[in-house]
This record gives C-alpha cells, structure tokens and sequence, in this order.
C-alpha cells in the first residue's frame, strides 16, 4: 500500500494540502513565489504534488516540472527554496501521522525532481 | 449490476462492463481530457444532466456536485447518463423592467427575460452589447422574483456599463447564461455563511443570502458589505430590513474611511473576520473587485477556513486596465 493510501487517500489529503499550503503563505523565505493570484491553481498544483510524491494517483514529468516553474526561476528559485518546501513537506505528513521512515523516503522523491524544479 | 449507458449530443454508448464513463467515450472515438485516471486531477471533469454516480463527485466543491459535475473515470453508471453537450447557453432576450440610480455610480436593473432562464441567485449573466462585445453581471434577484435583477457600477470610459446605465424601461437587450459557482448549496443548514464583499460585490451576495433563507437555512449568515465611504454603501435599508426579518441574518456595513456609528471602519478582510467569530464549519462567500477577492480568499484562508469552503467570483475587468 502506498503512503498516500495509507495515510488516508483523497480525504486526508485535501486538509492536508491546505495545511501545507498556509505554511507556503506564511513563510516568508518562500511566500513570494506562492502568493499567486490564481489560489485555487496554487492549490490544485500542491495537491498533484503532494499525491504524487506520497505514491498517489498523479502523473508528473520532468517537461511539467520545468514547464511549471520556468517562471519562478526567472523569480530567483533557488536550492534554498526546495529545501523550505521539504522542510514543510516533512512537517505536514508527520502531522498527518506518517512515520519518519516514509518522510525520509517521500523526501529522497522530492530531491530527484530538484533539478527538474530549478530547471538544470 | 449491469452497466449503464452514457448519451451525449444524441449518441448513445452501452457501457461494457466495469467500465467508467471516460472508458466508454474513448471507445466511441470521442475526444475527452484526462490525466490521473484515479479521481484527484480534475482534468476529466464533466457535466450531465442526470445526476450522476455519488462516487465520481468525491472531492468535488458543493456547487459543483450541486450542477451534476463529476468525475469521468469515477463513474460507472447504472442506468442511462445524458451528459451537457460543450455548447454554452444560447442568448435569451430581455426587456428593462426599471432602473434605479441608487448611487452616482451604481444603477440596479430589472430584466424580465422573454425566454425561461434558469440560474441559482449568486450565478452570473452576460450581457451582449449590441456591437458585439459581452459582460458579466451577477444576479442578484431570486427566480421566484419573476426578473432578473443586476447591480452595474459605471466604470469611467466603461462601453457596456456606460451604455447599461443609460437604457430606459422597455428597452431591450440580450443576455446570455447562467455561469458561476458562486451560489448556495443547502447541504448543511446550520453552517455559518459569511457573505463579503465590496461595491456591486453585494449583488450577487443579496442574492445568496436571499436564497439561503428561502431554503430554509438555520445557521448564522453574515453579510458584511465594504465601501470606500458611507456614501458607496448602496440598499443598505433594503440589507437593514431584510436583516430585521430575519433572526439569523446579520447585515454589516464597513467602510475604509469616514465611518459614523452605523459603519464599521478597517480593511474588509479584517472587519469580516473579526465579525464572523469562530470559521469552524464555516462557508464564505466573496465577490467584486479581483483585488479585494484575492485579499479576502487570502485572509480567510490563513485564519483557518478550508480552501474548499471559500467560493469566490473576482469582478475581473474583461481587459487589462491601461496602464
Ligand atoms: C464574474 C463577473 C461578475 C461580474 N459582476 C458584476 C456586477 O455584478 N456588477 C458590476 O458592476 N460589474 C460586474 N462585473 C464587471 C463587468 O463584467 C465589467 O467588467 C464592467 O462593467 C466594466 O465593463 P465596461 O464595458 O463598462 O468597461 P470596459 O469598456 O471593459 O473597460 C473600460 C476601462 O475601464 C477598465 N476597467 C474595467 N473594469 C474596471 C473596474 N472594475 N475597475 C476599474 N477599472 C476597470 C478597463 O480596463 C478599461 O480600461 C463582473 C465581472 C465578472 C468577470
Ligand atoms: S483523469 Fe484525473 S480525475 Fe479523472
């Protein structure tokens, strides 16, 4: 069973991508290139990314992942800035009750998408 | 269970079985949008006219499961399923019932459509200006009212406003709709709704908390209308008296400056919420200017209301402001 199912599927993740969301708006080493207009979008987009490093139903590819945050690196998305969002990711999935072995390995997945992320 | 059968545009498809929807329009050659496949993209979100299976609306927003959205690779109908064809609503005429300048800039319009016209109070209408171009006005009347009612504020320079503004009783037009998914869905009737907005924001709200009484709803419903001055404040007798008839409604006035005993003077966002209390279980409403909307959506959201439960229409200008 993967992660995203075992920590309660579509449900679960839907406050959690709210959760993880107000961090992303509240911090501030990383709120500028989260404070977007289109929220919703904002929000559709956390939630794609949550399920798909969790081992939900979602599609990423690395064309996306560029395509997606082309504009934010011309905002200055830099190494700092992937690590604020592990950090939160980290944070939102141990509150939803995963173990620190899963958040190790979701982790491990958020790194391989960094160069995609920042583009290199 | 046997499998169902879908219909769209006049083509039935028996659906085999265990298949989905999405499955059964792919088999027919139909070209339909998709990506997870498993219930969280939305890509292939569709309408039908039936409603649809229970499980291809989990996740959904209320208004959307309110208008039979649903998710094509959720749904393995029983019986028959028509689906919405793509075609939007067709114009329906209309003709002014009466206007009123009820402040130097905003004018409130009666339409009786000559057509049925179906729509829930808080959706929006676009009005087709005779050369060609088209706006969005909300409604703030309720269907039982029998016209439908819209708040114009005249921007400066403003071609269908202006021109909005000037029309006389009889005068006819088109209008074409409903669209939005702003409105109220009476899936809890003890929810608190908190209903914001700033200007002709107040239409579409008029029309929801209207609607929300009608429909029954016991819970607190707070309307906090903004302005810059006392003076923006438009039917703020007809809030008050509503207000008065209605124990669970409570009508705010705010105003950025300027404000006497009877206005409540901040930052919209910040009266609003200091307003409604405790956001537990709460649905908000928030419509008008794009600014504002996004400040308030913002705001609400930080202090704890689920991105699920704030329903929003911005005002957007149809083109960028000049710069
Ligand atoms: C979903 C939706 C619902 C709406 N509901 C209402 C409603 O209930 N009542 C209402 O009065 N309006 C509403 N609007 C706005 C309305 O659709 C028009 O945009 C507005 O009336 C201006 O149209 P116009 O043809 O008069 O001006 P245009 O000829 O389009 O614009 C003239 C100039 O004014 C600028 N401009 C346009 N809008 C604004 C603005 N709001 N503030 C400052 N400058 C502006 C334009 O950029 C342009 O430079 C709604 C818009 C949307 C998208
Ligand atoms: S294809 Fe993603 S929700 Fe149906």
């Amino acid at each position: 069973m993967s992660l995203y199912e075992r920590l309660g599927g579509e449900p679960a993740f839907q406050s959690a991508v709210d959760e993880f969301y107000r961090r992303m708006l509240t911090d501030e080493r990383v709120s500028r290139f989260f404070d977007d207009v289109d929220m919703e979008g904002q929000i559709a987009k956390q939630k794609a990314f949550l399920t798909y490093v969790t081992g939900g139903p979602a599609e990423y590819t690395g064309k996306d992942m560029r395509a997606a945050h082309a504009e934010l690196n011309e905002r200055g998305l830099s190494d700092e800035h992937v690590d604020v969002v592990i950090e939160h990711l980290g944070a939102v999935l141990l509150s939803m009750g995963a173990a620190p072995d899963d958040v190790g390995e979701v982790a491990a997945l958020a790194e391989s998408v960094r160069a995609d992320v920042l583009g290199r | 269970m046997s499998p169902g059968q879908i219909e769209v545009e006049g083509q039935r498809i028996e659906l085999e079985q265990g298949e989905t929807v999405l499955q059964g329009l792919e088999r027919a050659g139909l070209d339909v949008a998709s990506g997870c496949r498993a219930g969280t993209c939305t890509k292939c979100l569709l309408q039908a006219q039936d409603a649809p299976p229970p499980a291809s609306q989990r996740g959904l927003r209320p208004t959307l499961t309110a208008q039979n959205f649903f998710l094509a690779c959720q749904a393995r109908p029983t019986g028959l399923l028509r689906l919405r064809g793509s075609r939007g609503p067709e114009p329906v005429r209309a003709r002014v019932a009466s206007i009123d300048h009820l402040t130097e800039d905003v004018a409130r319009l009666r339409l009786t459509p000559d057509e049925r016209f179906d729509y829930r109070p808080g959706q929006y209408l676009d009005v087709l200006h005779p050369g060609g171009e088209s706006r969005s006005y909300s409604i703030a009347s309720l269907p039982s009212d029998g016209w439908l009612e819209l708040h114009v504020r005249r921007i400066p320079g403003g071609q269908v406003s202006g021109w909005l503004h000037e029309l006389a009783v009889d005068a006819e037009l088109a209008v074409r709709g409903p669209f939005g998914q702003c409105f109220h869905v009476a899936d809890d009737d003890q929810r608190k709704l908190l209903l914001v907005g700033a200007g002709t924001g107040l239409a579409p709200l008029v029309g929801i908390a209207r609607d929300a009484l009608e429909q029954g709803h016991r819970g607190p419903i707070d309307l906090v209308h903004g302005g810059l001055e006392p003076n923006r404040l438009y039917l703020r007798d007809d809030l008050d008296r509503l207000a008065r008839e209605s124990p669970q409604l409570r009508v705010h006035h705010c105003v950025l400056r300027g404000a006497t005993a009877r206005e409540h003077e901040g930052p919209l966002d910040q009266v609003a919420i200091r307003l409604a209390g405790a956001l537990a279980g709460a649905r908000a409403f928030l419509c008008g200017d794009g600014e504002i909307v996004h400040l308030l959506r913002r705001s609400l959201f930080l202090a704890g209301l689920p991105s699920g439960e704030i329903l929003a229409d911005p005002f957007l200008p149809s083109k960028p402001a000049l710069a």
